[in-house]
């Protein structure tokens, strides 16, 4: 770990936002904010149905409508008409069947959205609804309507993961506890609805500008659809207004149908999201069923876990097998234990489909497990702090996937600890508990309507406080779900500025700026010598997604490994010419370059435009390649991540008894993401998670009905606004681990996956009530039900 | 989608009342706009016949908060935000003040109206309870005539009022009350910032030697319109404020939620917790 | 129909739809593409501009409805190159992330504090309570707007002095 360099000049200082002049200033250009000449818009056409088979389509009545450049719908797409990352399940326009509301059977394109969407409805379409399935836990079952009949079944991915021998760790256990725990659909909330516009070129190429998370994504979907070459096609990334996972799949499709509409009429055509079509259309965060079984002893040890998850999946496997592959070898949590047997598996249904959302796969099981932690704790009288020092993962522990945590520096009591000690975690938690015992006389029943006097609450004691934590490991980047590489562009100028670009888009969370301050901190110059480019597949060779909380680690490995390129670079020009030894080591620092012994210096520029005389090429594209890691498919056994993040979060409550209402008082967030590159854009990831996390526990659900979202906008859709949590304390641990740019790993995922765990674990402390499932509403708390006319699956009671 | 739209601006209320006079379904007064033009935008069928809006923004007496006697008149087109500014509002209606403050967002209250506010009479509308407890009265105008009706009895059932096509919201009077009047306001909303109620209730109460002089009680949301509670007002007048009488009386309201509600799918919820709330707004009210 | 208004500091007159909503003409009329359109029904504020000094929800106003009034847009808070103070604290105090927000959070930011030059940390998070935002958890925009007030009250004791 002696790679990693100590004195920073930049990196971990609080810099401003390499894009922020313009998006103070409005002049930041999103998706929408883009016109081109000629451009047509588009609307697109669906039923009214969950599950259906199309039996005709009658456009007759609009084909002559001067309204309409033109339709499109599945025989216009030259190449593949299904696309999906894993299993090409999702069609770009239904023909045969629609498996979920959002399903699109075609779409009209023209010059007035306005007029299109008058007439829309006079098309014609026949179709026969079939049964819906919309229970996961019946995805399985023989008679359950298969989604997709080509598959046989509607299981998505099983995986399965064995270590030691769980009857026999069961058999020699003290105790046992079993409990089922279930989570909600939730939308991304993205503040800018999807929009895209695909631009024909003369040369038979196509053009797309939007609010794509993924560009080197959307561009192996689209060359798909369109069965054209790679190198045909051209994304450029929009300023992203929001995405947290959501704006990868749904753009690729929309990018299709757009580029195939494009080709069709020969003009540029847009397609703008409304957010009820956003809502209806895109894709959200897995629902589980999760029952979890722990053999434990009275010393406080637990030797055994078995438990099984199931996700719906909806009508798309999508990222699915991703998702759920994070849950496998995260489901245990951060502790170590001798037995387990877990199987996750992701199933169909004709719900809204589900993918990749900041957390991915892990603020599910955190939930679960960080309940069932306390609630051994309580049964043996321990505190949650005991009961977690006891089993956490240590440095050397073996992880439940059977891999040694050698090669960092294993945080995870740290973090507890710092967290403890910053929030007087102990006294607090005894002291509100004392208060909640045998008071669950707040519950209602559900049957007698009309109160008995002893369940009136007085003013002065409806408020219950409650403190709570939840802790996590976490495997940094893809792990074993995918070949882990990405680029970076370093093209530093004569005059001394510089281009940078990555293979890795940004989202809004500010990885240009940490990569403009890798770079400056290398070449010792201020970021404001750095102009980022334009997003652009053509540029810069695929980094791989931005996604798995890997863009500061590997896209910062690849902006160290280019500059150090050209650091060397020059150092070799600048000891030659300085006549000094060849493995004399020179100072980037302050805009200048310096040989301390012989007191040689020369300005960063002067050497830049020297290097450009002399015929030195100081523009490189670097490479960060991860370390490899291995995975058996059949008992989930391997290395499967290169490295891990640690942290704690202790979320304070306040809650009323008489209403149900949970008030967030404080969230403390510990942290070990490795370095902190850019202060002020780590606290952000903290504050934002955090908050995500607390809308996740409390407020949000997308409710279905058949298969039908209630919530189509931000009426019903509640998140978090700027009064809901009063307080955040962000706080960073900086373990120390070789990988990446010094160390710099994970943090925006962590700091969303564990607030629910610890504000459920809250809600407890206060009330002395567990609850099982999320989300944490008023009805949930007062009735330990959701309101709704078809109640869900449930988790323990 | 919003229509192709006629859209007229009157400066004096004569003219805007001879625009409506028609009443030909086609033309609607537009206030704040902030539910029409959302309801255009999901194609609500209570707005899909407008062609034409009538907009109130030149009527000078439609924009006015003044004193009158014993009386404040709020013109009806007054924004939650005027109101929450207003010295006199602030003085003698706390409650409206209290219940406005919590509507929306600042950009809502900026542009939503106080008439407009009921005349959709939707159950949520958080104007109406303090409204209701201080016995506001609407002035209605048409081209003819104006008249006067209490709002308790202007509101009728949900979506519906006694307005006709042909008339306008002009004036809302407030009556004075009696200085010895204390009261709360309650809203419940999933959470803190721009919420829709689940639970509103307003109550004022007058009280003597802890006996109950006068005391008047409206809920919103939690039935199907804005009402007030006569009957349990009746019963307790003349009673001895005691613990067991904030108990009884609470679940007497809850009793009379449940009578004209009918059991839905949320009452299990809201009548407990109506009950619950009523109880600690009694408290705050009578024992401080 | 016709209107004349006051657009950023400048009077105007446009010929404009009857359904066009003040977003509608603003981003497409006059190109002014910083108001952002999220939800359609007030619900978000990312289309917030002023009007008439205060914070209102563009996509909730028909174009009609502001002839003879005045509207400031995001493209008008700074003056010239310059950037304002509270724009300058938004990017000192990292309360910009993906940006989509920012042009509404800024201009009711802007018309509380020239309702309130000394605003308390309630009246803030009250003043943005209808600006979703989904990035930053609304601190740093807190932070931001707090420290403005201060830097324009120190202004004015230096100014007294």
């Amino acid at each position: 770990m002696e790679k990693n360099k100590k004195n920073f000049k930049i990196v971990g200082k609080p810099i401003v936002r390499q894009d922020g002049v313009t998006k103070v200033t409005g002049k930041a250009k999103f998706a929408a904010d883009y016109n081109f000449p000629n451009e047509l818009q588009s609307v697109m056409l669906r039923i009214h149905s969950s599950h259906a088979l199309i039996k005709s389509i009658d456009f007759s009545c609009i084909e002559n409508d001067s309204n309409v450049a033109a339709i499109i719908d599945h025989r216009d797409i030259p190449g593949d008409k299904k696309v999906g990352v894993i299993k090409k399940d999702q069609p770009i326009f239904c023909s045969e069947k629609v498996v979920t509301p959002g399903d699109v059977i075609a779409m009209i394109v023209g010059k007035s959205e306005r007029e299109l969407i008058k007439i829309k409805d006079k098309i014609k379409i026949e179709y026969e609804d079939l049964p819906v399935l919309t229970d996961p836990s019946k995805s399985l079952e023989t008679d359950a309507p298969l989604i997709h009949p080509e598959y046989k079944s509607n299981l998505i991915v099983h995986y399965p993961l064995r270590k030691g021998n769980v009857d026999s760790g069961f058999s020699n256990s003290e105790h046992i506890l079993e409990q089922t725990y279930t989570t909600q659909n939730i939308e991304h909330a993205y503040i800018e609805p999807e929009c895209v516009t695909a631009i024909p070129q003369i040369d038979n190429s196509i053009k797309i500008i939007g609010s794509i998370q993924n560009p080197h994504t959307t561009r192996r979907i689209v060359a798909a659809v369109l069965g054209i070459s790679l190198s045909q096609v051209v994304i450029i990334q929009a300023d992203l207004g929001g995405s947290f996972g959501g704006k990868d799949d749904t753009m690729n499709i929309l990018s299709a149908r757009a580029a195939v509409a494009a080709i069709k009429t020969g003009r540029p055509v847009k397609i703008k999201y409304s957010r009820e079509d956003s809502i209806l259309e895109s894709y959200k965060r897995h629902p589980y069923v999760m029952h979890y079984k722990v053999g434990y002893n009275s010393s406080g040890k637990i030797t055994t876990m078995k438990i099984d998850v199931t996700a719906d999946g909806g009508a798309y496997a999508s990222m699915s097998p991703f998702v759920t592959w994070r849950t496998v070898v995260q489901a245990t949590g951060p502790y170590e234990i001798e037995n387990v047997w877990t199987d996750v598996k992701a199933v169909y249904t004709n719900n809204p489909y589900t993918g990749a959302m900041r957390g991915f796969g892990s603020p599910q099981p955190i939930f679960a497990q960080e309940s069932i932690m306390d609630e051994i704790a309580e049964r043996l009288g321990m505190n949650p702090v005991e009961i977690r020092e006891i089993n956490a993962l240590k440095q050397n522990s073996v992880t439940s996937t059977g891999q040694r945590l050698e090669n960092h520096e294993v945080t995870l009591t740290k973090a507890m600890k710092t967290a403890i000690e910053k929030t007087g975690f102990v006294d607090k938690w005894n002291n509100y508990r004392n208060q909640s015992l045998d008071k669950s006389n707040f519950i209602l029943s559900g049957e007698d309507l009309i109160l008995s006097e002893d369940k009136f609450i007085s003013r002065q004691d409806k408020l219950r406080r409650g403190i709570g934590l939840s802790i996590s490991l976490r495997g940094c980047s893809l792990g074993a779900e995918g070949i882990d590489a990405a680029a970076a562009l370093v093209a530093v100028q004569p005059d001394g500025s510089v281009y940078l670009l990555s293979g890795l888009a940004e989202n809004g969370q500010g990885l240009r700026t940490t990569y403009s301050i890798v770079a400056a901190e290398i070449l010792g110059i201020a970021t404001d010598k750095i102009i980022y480019l334009e997003q652009d597949t053509s540029r810069i060779p695929d980094s791989g997604p931005t996604v798995a909380s890997r863009a500061t680690l590997m896209g910062g490995g690849a902006f160290r490994n280019a500059s150090e390129i050209i650091q060397k670079r020059i150092t070799n020009l600048l000891l030659n010419e300085w006549q000094l030894d060849k493995e004399a080591e020179l100072i980037f620092e302050d805009s200048m370059i310096k040989h301390i012994a012989s007191n040689k210096s020369i300005e960063f520029t002067e050497a830049c435009s020297f290097a450009s005389q002399r015929g030195i090429n100081l523009s490189v594209v670097g490479w960060y390649k991860g370390p490899d890691v291995s995975w058996d498919e059949e008992i989930g056994q391997g290395s499967a991540y290169f490295t891990y993040v640690y942290g704690c979060h202790v979320a304070e409550v306040s809650v009323n008894i008489n209403t149900g209402e949970i008030y967030i008082n404080k969230i403390t967030a510990v942290h070990d993401a490795g370095k902190i590159i850019n202060i002020l854009g780590a606290q952000g990831q903290v504050y934002g998670g955090s908050t995500q996390g607390a809308g996740y526990a409390v407020w949000e659900e997308i409710d279905k009905h058949n298969g039908f979202i209630r919530e189509m906008n931000f009426d019903q859709y509640l998140i978090p606004t700027s009064k809901d949590i009063k307080s955040i304390d962000a706080i960073f641990i900086e373990g120390e681990d070789d990988y990446g740019a010094w160390g710099a790993k994970s943090l925006g995922e962590p700091t969303l996956e564990l607030t629910a765990g610890a504000i459920a674990n809250a809600v407890k402390n206060a009330t002395g009530k567990r609850y099982f499932n999320l989300p944490l509403n008023l009805e949930e708390i007062l009735l330990n039900r959701k309101l709704r006319p078809e109640d869900m699956k449930r988790g323990s009671e | 989608m919003i229509p192709e739209l006629k859209i007229l601006r009157p400066e004096k209320l004569i003219d805007l009342l001879d625009l409506i006079a028609p009443a030909d379904g086609a033309t609607r007064i537009l206030a704040g706009g902030t539910d029409i033009i959302p309801g255009f935008h999901i194609n609500s069928k209570r707005f899909s016949s407008i062609r034409k809006l009538v907009e109130t923004v030149k009527i000078p007496e439609m924009h006015e908060i003044k004193e009158e006697d014993d009386s404040v008149i709020i013109g009806s087109s007054v924004t939650f935000s005027e109101l929450i500014n207003s010295e006199l509002i602030n003085t003698y209606f706390p409650l409206l003040v209290k219940a406005v403050s919590k509507i929306g967002s600042v950009q809502i209250r900026n542009r939503a109206t106080i008439a407009g506010n009921f005349v959709n009479n939707a159950p949520c509308a958080d104007s109406v309870p303090p409204l209701l407890v201080y016995n506001a009265e609407v002035e209605i105008a048409n081209k003819n005539s104006t008249r006067k009706v209490l709002l308790n009895d202007f509101l009728e059932k949900p979506y519906k009022t006694q307005l006709k096509d042909s008339e306008c919201v002009v004036r809302i009077i407030l009556k004075k009350i009696d200085k010895t009047f204390t009261g709360d306001f309650y809203k419940l909303g999933r959470r803190r910032g721009v919420a829709i109620s689940r639970i509103t209730l307003a109550v004022i109460l007058k009280k003597e030697n802890n006996i109950i002089k006068d005391i008047r009680i409206a809920s919103g949301a939690v039935t199907p319109i804005g009402m007030r509670f006569t009957e349990l007002e009746n019963d307790l007048i003349g009673k001895e404020i005691t613990p067991e009488l904030l108990v009884s009386s609470s679940q007497k309201l809850g009793k009379n939620v449940l009578d004209v509600t009918g059991l839905r799918w949320s009452s299990v919820y809201k009548v407990p917790v109506i009950q619950r709330t009523f109880y600690n707004l009694l408290e705050n009210i009578c024992l401080d | 129909m016709k209107i004349t208004f006051k657009l950023n500091g400048e009077n105007v007159s446009i010929e404009v739809e009857s359904y066009k909503r003040l977003i509608d003409m603003l981003r497409e009329d006059f190109e002014l593409t910083g108001t952002k359109e999220g939800c359609s029904i007030g619900e978000c504020g990312a289309c917030t501009v002023l009007m008439d000094g205060k914070a209102v929800n563009s996509c909730l106003v028909l174009a009609a409805q502001i002839d003879g009034a005045e509207i400031l847009t995001i493209e008008g808070v700074n003056q010239g190159n310059n950037l304002s103070d509270l724009q300058r604290n938004f990017l000192t105090h990292g309360a910009v992330q993906c940006g989509f927000c920012t042009p509404g959070m800024i201009l009711s930011s802007l018309a509380l504090l020239n309702e309130n030059p000394n605003p308390t940390v309630e009246e803030i998070e009250e003043s943005i309570a209808g600006n979703l935002c989904r990035c930053t958890g609304y601190k740093q925009i807190i932070e931001a707007v707090k420290a403005t007030a201060e830097m324009s009250n120190q202004k004015l004791r230096n100014q007294s002095a």
